[in-house]
């Protein structure tokens, strides 16, 4: 039997009454503060296989990226459950969190330690990781001197190097420039061809998902409307958005 | 419990390298480095000491290292929970990336300031010695009490976090908070000598900073015991203002990214 590395039962996350408010809106109006409900993850259930690649798709809004952070222990479900089976997990997306004070450098050193690794373990993965980011001296300036694409391309570069059992890639294909995106497409590929490593990656780049993945899924208003074989789940999916 | 305790294993060597980079990003990034960590308590102190040393003629003995006790504990207390109300905002680029309990945020804010306040602490030693201060083995009380002032600080931070995500305008009302008990704390005064019974010794007992602060003054300049019994409960309000808050923030932690 297949190794399962993710279970998700009946999932539901709902954006609500979890508004910050202010003391004096609260006040004047004297009354409880305004709690209107939006589910955007509506019962979701499904099972990713060890070294399976999933993709999701859905149009803006579907509850993609709210799917990939609940995944990522990020968000709460409200209902339901998640379980990664004792796998370690990481979420690869544009504009990963950086301490903008600190140079490239510490910041790889604190993201790796975030994602579970030991600080030996990140030193020696350090020059690999400086070395494919191509930032040259930039790598020891603080990284709010960094442009956005040189952000994505550190964070980027921290995620593919230092490699966790399930990785969630959330519309980072087309990171930096077109030497960078084609150097991390390629390396995107190496990773996900290891058949060890779970692979969820959500997309609008319908073509990406065709050639990556074993399995797409199609979210709509938070709710799974096909999931299955690639070609068939994305033939329904371009009529539908047509 | 046990939660909290493999957090800390698992994200302790985490919480030490942030809090290191933030002291050697705050040194690179200045001009006159960390000297600013002395500086600014050491300006405070020869400002109290004139205004209320010598234009209101204030006679405590020893009041310039009387005063720099007091700023160096308040400095402490007063940038923890500053910094706590918008500390999960101002990480928002992380905690919206990646997990990690959020409590490890203030722990590393509280590692800076309190390298910061035990320079300031030297400084007092080195003062101490310059004046002559007569020292008894009391003195050690200033473990215990230091201890309890961080403790104490943490629990008051963690519900702050908590608020502070809910409630956008609770860095105004925390401003003002904080500035009110600054004036009730005794940082510059003597409560004791300049407050009648019973509201010196209801401030002294009740306010748990101007116990601790008068603690610490006790038992380094005036060879003195602190009051035991009452830092004694001050101990244990302090690990239950830390547990509820801990308790709070996991119970709540993966919705604050839905608000922020």
């Amino acid at each position: 039997m297949d190794e399962i590395a993710i279970t998700v039962k009946d999932l539901k996350i709902r954006y609500k009454s979890v508004q910050a408010y202010s003391i004096k809106k609260s006040l004047l109006r004297l009354k409880s503060v305004d709690t209107k409900a939006f589910e955007a993850v509506r019962g979701v259930s499904f099972e990713v296989k060890k070294g399976e690649i999933l993709g999701i798709t859905g149009k803006n809004g579907s509850g993609k990226s709210t799917l990939l952070r609940a995944l990522a222990n990020i968000f709460s479900p409200d209902e339901g459950t998640i379980d990664l089976h004792g796998h370690s997990i990481s979420l690869l997306a544009i504009g990963v969190g950086f301490k903008s004070d600190l140079t490239g450098r510490e910041n790889i050193m604190l993201s790796g330690m975030l994602l579970g690794f030991s600080e030996q373990e990140v030193r020696d993965r350090m020059p690999e990781i400086i070395e494919f980011a191509g930032l040259g001296d930039f790598i020891d300036m603080p990284v709010r001197t960094y442009s956005s694409g040189m952000h994505s391309k550190l964070a980027f570069s921290i995620t593919a190097i230092l490699e966790t059992d399930i990785m969630l890639i959330d519309e980072v294909l087309s990171v930096g420039d077109e030497k960078f995106k084609k150097k991390s497409y390629a390396k995107m590929k190496s990773l996900i061809n290891q058949r060890n490593r779970t692979v969820v990656i959500v997309s609008h780049n319908l073509g990406t998902l065709e050639e990556l993945c074993d399995t797409v899924m199609w979210l709509h208003d938070g709710k799974i409307v096909r999931m299955g074989e690639p070609k068939a789940v994305l033939k329904e999916y371009r009529e539908f958005m047509k | 419990m046990g939660r909290f305790i493999n957090d800390m294993k698992r994200y302790w060597r985490y919480t030490v390298y942030a809090a290191k980079s933030q002291l050697k990003t705050e040194v690179a990034n200045s001009y006159l480095n960390w000297a600013w960590w002395v500086i600014e308590p050491f300006c405070f102190m020869l400002i109290y000491a004139f205004i209320f040393g010598y234009m209101l003629q204030r006679t405590e003995l020893y009041y310039n290292i009387y005063i720099f006790i007091g700023l160096a504990i308040w400095d402490f207390f007063n940038r923890c929970v500053k910094s706590s109300v918008r500390m999960v905002k101002r990480n928002k680029s992380i905690v919206s990336k990646v997990y990690l309990p959020k409590y490890t945020l203030i722990i590393s804010d509280m590692m800076v300031n309190g390298f910061k306040m035990m320079i300031c602490l030297l400084i007092t030693f080195g003062m101490m010695v310059f004046y002559r201060v007569p020292v008894s083995p009391l003195i050690l009380w200033m473990v215990p009490l230091l201890i309890i002032v961080i403790i104490f600080t943490f629990g008051c931070c963690t519900i702050l976090l908590h608020l502070g995500v809910f409630v956008d305008d609770m860095a105004n009302v925390i401003n003002i908070v904080l500035r009110f008990i600054f004036y009730l704390t005794g940082i510059f005064y003597n409560i004791k000598a300049i407050l009648p019974e019973p509201a010196a010794s209801i401030l002294l007992k009740g306010n748990p900073l101007a116990c601790l602060i008068d603690g610490l003054r006790s038992c380094m300049l005036y060879t003195q015991s602190p009051d035991l019994p009452l830092i004694g409960i001050w101990l244990l309000v302090s690990l239950a203002l830390s547990a509820l808050g801990i308790r709070t923030i996991y119970r709540s932690e993966n919705t604050y990214v839905k608000v922020i």
